[in-house]
C-alpha cells in the first residue's frame, strides 16, 4: 500500500476497525513514519474522550485484580553467549580507558548516556576526554558509590561499573570482544520490572558514563543490531545485580 | 504515600508501578478503570466480559509497565486502546459464531449506539456529546458503528450501504474534526487528573 492509501486507513485503524491484513500493513508503515504515528496517537486521544463515561468500575473488580498480582520481580534472563568467542582479557584501567562511540536516549525515565568525543586511538577505540576520566576516577574513590561487576553466564566476560547515589554511573573496564559487523552493545537498567535502555555502547565499548534511575536493581549489556534496540533487550551478554543503596 | 500518589502524574504512577508499588496500580485503577469498564461494556453489551477485559488490561499494566510510552499519548488512551482492541476481538469471534442471527440483532444494536441517548454526567462527556452532535451525520454514524459497535470499516460500509472508501474517509475526517473542535475549545487531548 502507498503512503496515501495507508493515510486513508489511519482513522479506522485507530478505532480497531480494519481487518488483520490491513492492520499489519498499517503497523509496518507506522514503524517508519512518525507523521502517521502521530496521527494515530491523536485519533486515539480523541477516541479516549469518546469513551469518557464518568462512571466507576465495579468495586469488587479491584479486589480481584489485587489478589492476582504477582509479587516477586522477574530478573533478567541470561542468554547464552556462544557466539561471543572467548578472548584474552583486555585489562583497561581507567586512566587508559576509552570512550563511548555513540549514544542514544531511549526509555520512559529519560535515561541517557553522556556522549564523549569520538577521537580514535591506535586500538580503534574512541579516546575519553579528561573530564570523563576525572569524573570516573572520582566515582571510583567515592565511598558512597556502589560497585557492580556484570558477568556472562560462563564468567568469561566481565564489565566493571560504578554507580553514584544520584544514578550517575560509569562502565570503567571490560573485556568484551568487538561486536560483529552490524552489531552494537547496549546497556540496560532494570528498574522494577522495566528494562530500560541506558544507551547504546557501540561495537567497542570502553569508558562510558551513563545516567539511570536511582532505584535501579541491576545492569545488563545486550548485543543488538545497529543502531540498537528501541524495544526490550535482545541477547544479554552480561548481567550484574546491584546491592541496595546504603542508607 | 497515598496522598503523594493522588497528586502524581500518570507517567509517575507508571514508574511506581514498575517498582512494584501496588498502591500506584490502585491509583491508576481509580483514575481510569471506570472509563475502561464503560467502554468495554458498551462494545460488548455485557458487564461480565467487560470486567474480564478491565482485569486483563490492568494486569498487563502491572506486568509490563514499560509498554506504556508517555511520549505517545496519555495513560488513559493507552489503556482504552487496549481494552477496545480486546473487546473488538471478543466481539468478532462471537460474531463469527452467531452470523446467522445477525441481521435482527444488528438493527437493535445499531439503534442503541446513539451517543445522544447515553447518560453522561461529566462536563467532558457533555462536550464530547456536543462535538459529536456537531459532526456531519454521516461521519458521526461511521465513528459510532466502528468504535462503539466494534465493526470494521468494511462492515460499516455494508451497514450504511456506502462504498468502503467513503467510510474510511468519513471516520478519519470525523476524528480530525472532533480533534480540531476540542483543541479550539482548549480541551487538552491527554487526560488529566483533576
Amino acid at each position: 500500500m502507498t503512503h496515501a492509501e495507508i493515510q486513508r486507513l489511519l482513522g479506522a485503524y485507530a478505532l480497531d476497525a480494519v481487518d488483520g491484513d490491513e492492520a499489519e500493513a498499517v503497523e509496518l508503515h507506522l514503524r517508519d513514519c512518525p507523521r502517521c504515528r502521530a496521527e494515530v496517537n491523536d485519533h486515539r486521544e480523541v477516541a479516549a474522550l469518546l469513551a469518557h463515561a464518568g462512571t466507576a468500575a465495579p468495586a469488587e473488580l479491584w479486589t480481584r485484580i489485587a489478589s492476582s498480582l504477582e509479587e516477586p520481580p522477574p530478573g533478567f534472563q541470561l542468554a547464552r553467549v556462544t557466539e561471543v568467542r572467548p578472548r584474552r582479557a583486555v585489562s583497561v584501567r581507567v586512566v587508559a580507558a576509552l570512550s563511548v562511540a555513540a549514544a542514544i536516549v531511549v526509555g520512559v525515565l529519560g535515561v541517557k548516556v553522556v556522549q564523549d568525543g569520538n577521537r580514535l586511538d591506535e586500538l580503534g577505540r574512541p579516546r575519553p576526554s579528561q573530564q570523563l576520566l576525572a569524573a570516573a576516577n572520582a566515582a571510583l574513590v567515592d565511598s558512597a558509590a556502589r560497585r557492580v561487576t556484570l558477568l556472562s553466564p560462563d564468567k568469561q566476560l566481565s564489565v566493571n561499573a560504578v554507580l553514584l547515589p544520584d544514578g550517575t554511573g560509569y562502565l570503567v573496564t571490560n573485556n568484551l570482544p568487538p561486536a560483529a559487523a552490524g552489531d552494537v552493545y547496549q546497556l540496560w537498567a532494570l528498574v522494577g520490572t522495566s528494562k530500560i535502555s541506558a544507551g547504546v555502547l557501540g561495537a567497542r565499548p570502553s569508558l562510558v558514563a551513563f545516567k539511570v534511575d536511582a532505584g535501579v536493581g541491576a545492569l545488563a549489556i545486550s548485543r543488538e543490531r545497529a543502531p540498537g534496540s528501541a524495544g526490550g533487550p535482545g541477547e544479554l551478554v552480561a548481567v550484574g545485580e546491584l546491592r541496595p543503596q546504603p542508607a | 504515600m497515598l496522598d503523594s500518589l493522588r497528586d502524581a502524574s500518570d507517567a509517575s504512577l507508571v514508574v511506581a508501578i514498575g517498582r512494584w508499588r501496588q498502591e500506584a496500580l490502585a491509583e491508576a485503577f481509580r483514575r481510569h478503570a471506570g472509563a475502561v469498564f464503560a467502554l468495554a461494556r458498551r462494545v460488548l453489551g455485557d458487564a461480565a466480559p467487560a470486567e474480564e477485559i478491565v482485569q486483563e488490561v490492568f494486569l498487563r499494566l502491572w506486568n509490563q509497565p514499560d509498554k506504556f510510552d508517555p511520549d505517545r499519548g496519555s495513560l488513559r488512551s493507552f489503556l482504552l486502546a487496549q481494552a477496545h482492541g480486546r473487546a473488538v476481538d471478543a466481539l468478532r469471534s462471537e460474531a463469527a459464531r452467531k452470523r446467522r442471527e445477525d441481521t435482527e440483532a444488528r438493527m437493535t444494536a445499531t439503534a442503541a449506539y446513539d451517543i445522544e441517548h447515553e447518560v453522561m454526567d461529566l462536563a467532558m462527556a457533555d462536550r464530547m456529546k456536543e462535538a459529536m452532535a456537531a459532526l456531519p451525520t454521516d461521519e458521526r454514524r461511521a465513528i459510532e458503528l466502528a468504535y462503539y459497535g466494534g465493526h470494521t470499516y468494511r462492515q460499516v460500509a455494508v451497514l450504511l450501504d456506502q462504498p468502503e472508501g467513503t467510510i474510511k474517509s468519513r471516520i478519519r475526517a470525523g476524528l480530525g474534526r472532533l480533534r480540531d473542535r476540542l483543541v479550539s475549545e482548549g480541551v487538552g487531548l491527554g487526560w488529566q487528573e483533576s
